[in-house]
């Protein structure tokens, strides 16, 4: 590696124009969140690629672990996360770094990527400006041109030498708490561990709702403890932090949020499930109200059991979803042939492009394009099936729609909800869940 | 607002302004509104009752109407005048006419008010209760809004 290193730096050299030809400060060049940063030649042991490290809970989310340096263990610090930088995903899981030799000790740090070595004249270094955006001034102990190129360099001393350390990683987690409330008084050696983990659920919830418009409230909150302690375990295994960087890490996260059958047609067990939470009915028009019906599986598969228990009742559904594309295949939804359960048999029919639903059970539907926020028109329900809609909307609206929901059903309905969901006031509601369903009646009393 | 309903709005607006205008037609990405939208400044209503109660509007600016206008008499008009009212009036008249013939064709009856043209600035239409399927339309002389707000009577 040393070898590398000189050639470029004595290709660079004979490059250098007459005016910086006198140089006594070198430095090795990187790039982090698309800037470009230098650290001092003497500060770097060695550039690295690193690729397995092991992880260490309970540590601040830029520690991405320790790592394994010819027999020598040193931490990995990532210092994107650490300047709070979006992070580049790697495929090959390969990522580039140096290796410091502070005055203490050794150090890895995670970069976007190395770029060179270049020698340049300590006075041509000027005082950083107090108005660098990303990284806090004081990490910076000059910024340098070189070939049209502004170089910020890193005071790495004081960004992991010994003596600052602590109030470092103090004033770091500050800037990661943000908006986090403060916790009650807690024994100080508990206190740090116990915020670490709180910053990262912190930082959880915000990439749910950035990614996937998930809102974390007391109508999810069980499920994402629960789901946090999991995440923790497997992610520890394969050896990555918490963080959710992409869309299709918070897709893996909420992966056992969803409720069973969403978007498939209930199996025969499950819907006896549902037979069994619609154990009477006296009345003769049986309203439902399904918003967040999706492409209408859960629709139909509902409607052809409450008629198969109940033959006589005239059933009423309003079936709706935002998704314009899902919501047009609902009225023409085409089946595959295989595993029909037999309470939706009587209402196929076999058209032209497969397996389709029968007019008699179709006209019992109305399904809408309609956002659930704006006014909804539905009359009082017997039902309402609102499978893991809740949770993705704002918590105020959270607040109003289940508001709604209470106002929309009758003395004696049935409000269905996720699996993982349950009504914020959860004294006007009594819970009557089966294996199967999270369901709720009206507490009236 | 059902899903039923959708196409065959969007498919008449398409095919009558191809139809009648002889140009390229660009249909924008449909959505829902609840509030009041701003009207463009020449405004066609027609109302609707039967299964459904509600109105579709047909919203442009005073400038689109006029080249309108100008193409579908074959001559050009310099202002809004008259004639220029009754074809925008026509326009709204043919195509909510064809939706609504489709519609017959699928089993929903529906009944349609002869049309009110609105012009004006600043001007704004809220429909309180019913929320708006706005389908955009891009054509060479502008854009051409179609709001439809109709809802199933209970």
């Amino acid at each position: 590696m040393p070898n590398t290193i000189e050639k470029t730096l004595l290709m660079d050299q004979e490059k250098l124009p007459v005016k910086q030809i006198k140089q006594d400060f070198k430095m090795v060049t990187f790039s982090l969140g698309g800037k470009d940063y230098g650290i001092d030649i003497m500060k770097v042991k060695e550039i690295a690629k690193f690729s397995q490290f092991t992880y260490v809970p309970n540590t601040p989310p830029f520690v991405r672990g320790v790592y394994n340096l010819r027999g020598e263990i040193i931490s990995i610090i990532d210092l994107r996360i650490f300047f709070h930088l979006p992070v580049e995903k790697r495929k090959d899981g390969v990522e580039n770094g140096l290796i410091l030799r502070l005055e203490d000790y050794i150090i890895g740090v995670i970069v976007d990527s190395i770029d060179k070595v270049v020698g340049i004249a300590s006075e041509d270094i000027q005082p950083p400006h107090p108005i660098f955006g990303d990284i806090n001034v004081k990490y910076i102990s000059g910024v340098v041109e070189y070939k049209g190129t502004l170089y910020l360099i890193l005071d790495v001393e004081k960004l992991f030498g010994k003596e600052e350390q602590t109030v470092q990683k103090a004033h770091t987690l500050e800037a990661l708490e943000g908006s986090l409330r403060e916790k009650p008084g807690l024994g100080s050696t508990v206190k740090e561990s116990v915020l670490v983990g709180q910053t990262e659920k912190d930082f959880i919830r915000e990439t749910l709702k950035t990614f996937k418009s998930f809102h974390v409230t007391p109508v999810n909150e069980k499920w994402l403890e629960e789901r946090y302690e999991q995440w923790r375990a497997e992610r520890g295994k394969q050896g990555r932090d918490l963080q959710i960087k992409s869309v299709e890490e918070a897709d893996e996260f909420l992966r056992t949020f969803y409720s069973p059958y969403t978007d498939m047609v209930w199996p025969e067990d499950f819907a006896n499930s549902f037979l069994e939470l619609i154990q009477e009915f006296s009345g003769k028009v049986f309203s439902v109200w399904n918003p967040g019906c999706g492409k209408g599986y859960e629709t139909y598969s509902m409607a052809a059991l409450f008629l198969s228990k109940f033959p006589d009742a005239i059933l009423k559904v309003w079936a709706m979803d935002n998704d314009l594309l899902a919501i047009s295949t609902a009225p023409n939804l085409v089946l595959p042939p295989e595993n029909i359960p037999s309470y939706l048999l009587p209402y196929t029919i076999k058209g032209k492009q497969g397996i389709g639903i029968t007019s008699q059970l179709k006209d019992r539907i109305f399904f809408e394009y309609h956002d659930i926020l704006h006014v909804n028109v539905v009359p009082e329900c017997d039902l309402i099936l609102a499978r893991d809609l809740v949770s993705f909307l704002s918590p105020a609206d959270q607040g109003k729609i289940l508001e709604e929901f209470y106002d929309k059903l009758k003395p004696s309905g049935i409000l269905i909800l996720g699996n993982h969901e349950e009504p914020i006031e959860t004294g006007k509601w009594v819970r009557i869940s089966n294996k199967s369903f999270s369901a709720y009646r009206k507490n009236i009393e | 607002m059902r899903v039923e309903y959708i196409n065959p709005f969007v498919e008449s607006a398409y095919n009558v302004l191809k139809e009648v205008l002889n140009c390229q037609v660009n249909r924008g990405e449909l959505y829902l509104k609840s509030t009041s939208t701003p009207v463009l400044g020449v405004a066609a209503l027609v109302g609707l009752a039967g299964d459904v109660e509600g109105r579709i509007l047909f919203d442009m600016s005073k400038e689109t109407a006029i080249k309108v206008a100008s193409v579908m008499n074959g001559e050009e008009l310099k202002e809004l005048d008259d004639l220029a009212k009754a074809t925008i009036t026509e326009l709204a008249n043919m195509i909510t006419a064809q939706a609504v013939t489709k519609l017959h064709d699928l089993g929903f009856k529906f009944d349609l008010t002869p049309p009110a043209i609105f012009t004006g600035d600043n001007m704004e239409v809220t429909t309180a209760e019913v929320e708006a399927l706005i389908v955009p339309m891009v054509i060479p002389y502008g854009k051409v809004e179609i709001n439809v707000a109709i809802r199933e009577r209970l």
